[in-house]
């Protein structure tokens, strides 16, 4: 008897080819875009990046509020004849501009709590219809699969643009741009934590004669509860990253900040811009982490 | 309140146009100690199922503990059944996040009610009683220990405690050995045994040398249909090799 099998070196030498295959037809796409491109001659670096790159450096390594303690107190700005035009106490504006900043900083936390918040709830239902594991109608599950699908594929600024268009500006669209979007996400995470239910779990603490909300809070929310939290987590974290961007489409908070310091080309401000959004978005991811793994 | 624990007539279950079990008569006394045993396949889960009304049978009549299954037992009824009788599944069934003794209070919700059981608090008695079941399965100092953290024998013995919170009247056991190596399956069959004590005892096994400890009478069934209803003394070599057909057919 032969121990080797053909059928089955033969699927395995067809697999093999087939890899082969997709990797070159993945270096042609990458030719493909890369060759297209330069003939087109839109790959280019500009006509002097380096010094571009220096003078930029050099606004940016020194944050705007450094001035609050080190800012010429009395900046004179003079006409063209020498004539003062404006005396500015450097160290007040920037003091003003670091509370305003504070006030953007909190628009922004609220907008992303309350659209994620906003988020998980829609996602909730769509969720239970989408698991596979739970049977609900065809057409609904359907339905609901299709929803979620379409609000994860709309970026949360499209959505935020066609929101703006309709309620106008405010925080209120950047809530509604951040739900709409982040429900698609939410609605992928709760159904999949759905269906890794144990069945069997389930179906013991139904033999032992427990009613249906027993059943619910004794074997269901116990598996599945955590892995709630701990998505909600996840996409509130990344909303608040997310939402610092809506500013941009007039939805206030910090996104305003970054688009009146670059339309005004004001680096330094823009750096003190990043420094609070890295400080925001790393202590909340590091709260978030410490919670969801004492969760699991 | 007839002296049959179990009583079946013509049972038969068909399960998309096949038939999966097919008994003529099957009865069992309050307070004995059965095995069923059989190939994979051979209709013992479904048997196990019909009697806990997690499935229903095609025709014929199946009474247990003096209800008629086939009678369309509204799902309340079907509760109040449950209730009374302890399972003991394959697979280790426990809610992976509880603790052990959360998971034998489990066992007594068929007797609570209210909101208080819903948010998992528990009346002080039930949880003396779920600590003395942990106890007497040799858990009592893993009481606090997550599900997710226990060996498969420990699954089991909480699985045990767990049916013993339910005082039920008949045990059910499929195959509550299966995930379990010799030695383990062994204590776990003594256990089952001396709990049940006073209550009526149905296991499924495939292992062979557990039904002495674990039965008076085995049932073998085939395909759907029993093959033999005999004592444990009477279980012959000969007779598991038919029944598992151990040769080949055409020789």
């Amino acid at each position: 008897m032969q121990p080797t099998h053909p059928s089955g070196s033969a699927s395995v030498s067809a697999r093999r080819n087939g890899f082969i295959a997709l990797t070159i037809t993945y270096f042609l796409f990458v030719a493909a875009c890369l060759g297209s491109l330069i003939s087109e001659n839109e790959i280019s670096m500009g006509r002097n990046p380096l010094e571009n790159l220096i003078q930029t450096t050099q606004d940016f390594i020194r944050p705007s509020f450094i001035d609050i303690w080190f800012g010429n107190p009395r900046l004179e700005y003079r006409s063209d004849d020498g004539e003062v035009l404006r005396v500015e106490n450097r160290q007040e504006v920037e003091t003003r501009h670091i509370e305003a900043m504070a006030r953007a900083t909190w628009t922004t936390v609220r907008i992303a709590t309350l659209g994620s918040l906003l988020a998980a709830l829609l996602s909730l239902p769509l969720a239970l219809l989408s698991a596979r594991n739970l049977g609900a109608p065809k057409l609904f599950s359907w339905g609901a699969k299709s929803l979620l699908d379409i609000s994860r594929s709309i970026h949360t600024l499209v959505f935020g643009l066609i929101i703006v268009g309709i309620i106008g500006l405010g925080p209120t669209a950047g809530i509604l741009a951040i739900a709409f979007h982040s429900m698609g996400t939410y609605g992928k995470l709760f159904a999949e934590s759905i269906e890794s239910l144990d069945m069997g779990a389930i179906d013991a603490v139904r033999s032992v004669g427990a009613t249906p909300p027993q059943v619910f809070s004794h074997a269901v929310l116990p598996a599945v509860l955590p892995q709630f939290i701990s998505s909600h987590l996840y996409v509130w974290e990344f909303n608040i990253r997310d939402s610092t961007i809506l500013g941009i489409i007039g939805a206030g908070g910090l996104g305003q900040l970054i688009t009146e310091a670059i339309s005004l080309f004001q680096w330094g401000r823009l750096s003190t811009v990043l420094i609070v959004v890295f400080v925001l978005v790393a202590s909340f991811d590091m709260l978030s982490r410490r919670i969801r793994e004492s969760l699991l | 309140m007839s002296h049959h624990c179990i009583f079946a007539q013509e049972l038969i279950c068909d399960i998309q146009g096949k038939r999966i079990l097919d008994v003529d008569a099957f009865s069992v006394k309050h307070g004995e100690r059965i095995a069923i045993i059989g190939h994979n396949g051979a209709g013992k889960s479904t048997l196990v199922k019909l009697l806990t009304g997690f499935m229903s049978c095609s025709s014929g009549s199946l009474n247990v503990l003096d209800r008629e299954m086939n009678s369309g037992l509204s799902t309340n009824a079907l509760r109040l059944l449950r209730k009374e009788i302890g399972q003991v599944l394959q697979g280790l069934h426990l809610v992976a996040r509880l603790t052990a003794l959360d998971n034998v209070l489990i066992g007594s919700l068929g007797r609570l009610s209210g909101w208080k059981c819903l948010a998992r608090i528990y009346p002080q008695e039930e949880i003396q009683r779920a600590r003395q079941a942990l106890d007497n399965v040799g858990l009592g100092m893993k009481a606090e220990t997550r599900a997710d953290k226990l060996s498969g024998g420990e699954k089991q013995r909480v699985a045990i405690a767990r049916m013993l919170m339910q005082k039920p009247r008949l045990i059910l056991a499929d195959e509550p050995t299966a995930a379990l190596d010799p030695g383990a399956a062994a204590d776990i069959c003594e256990l089952l045994v001396k709990s049940a004590r006073g209550a009526t005892l149905i296991t499924v096994v495939h292992n062979p040398a557990l039904l002495p400890v674990l039965a008076q009478r085995v049932i073998g069934l085939k395909a759907g249909r029993i093959v033999f209803d005999v004592p444990t003394t009477e279980i012959s070599e000969q007779r598991l090799h038919s029944l598992y057909d151990l040769e080949p057919l055409n020789t």
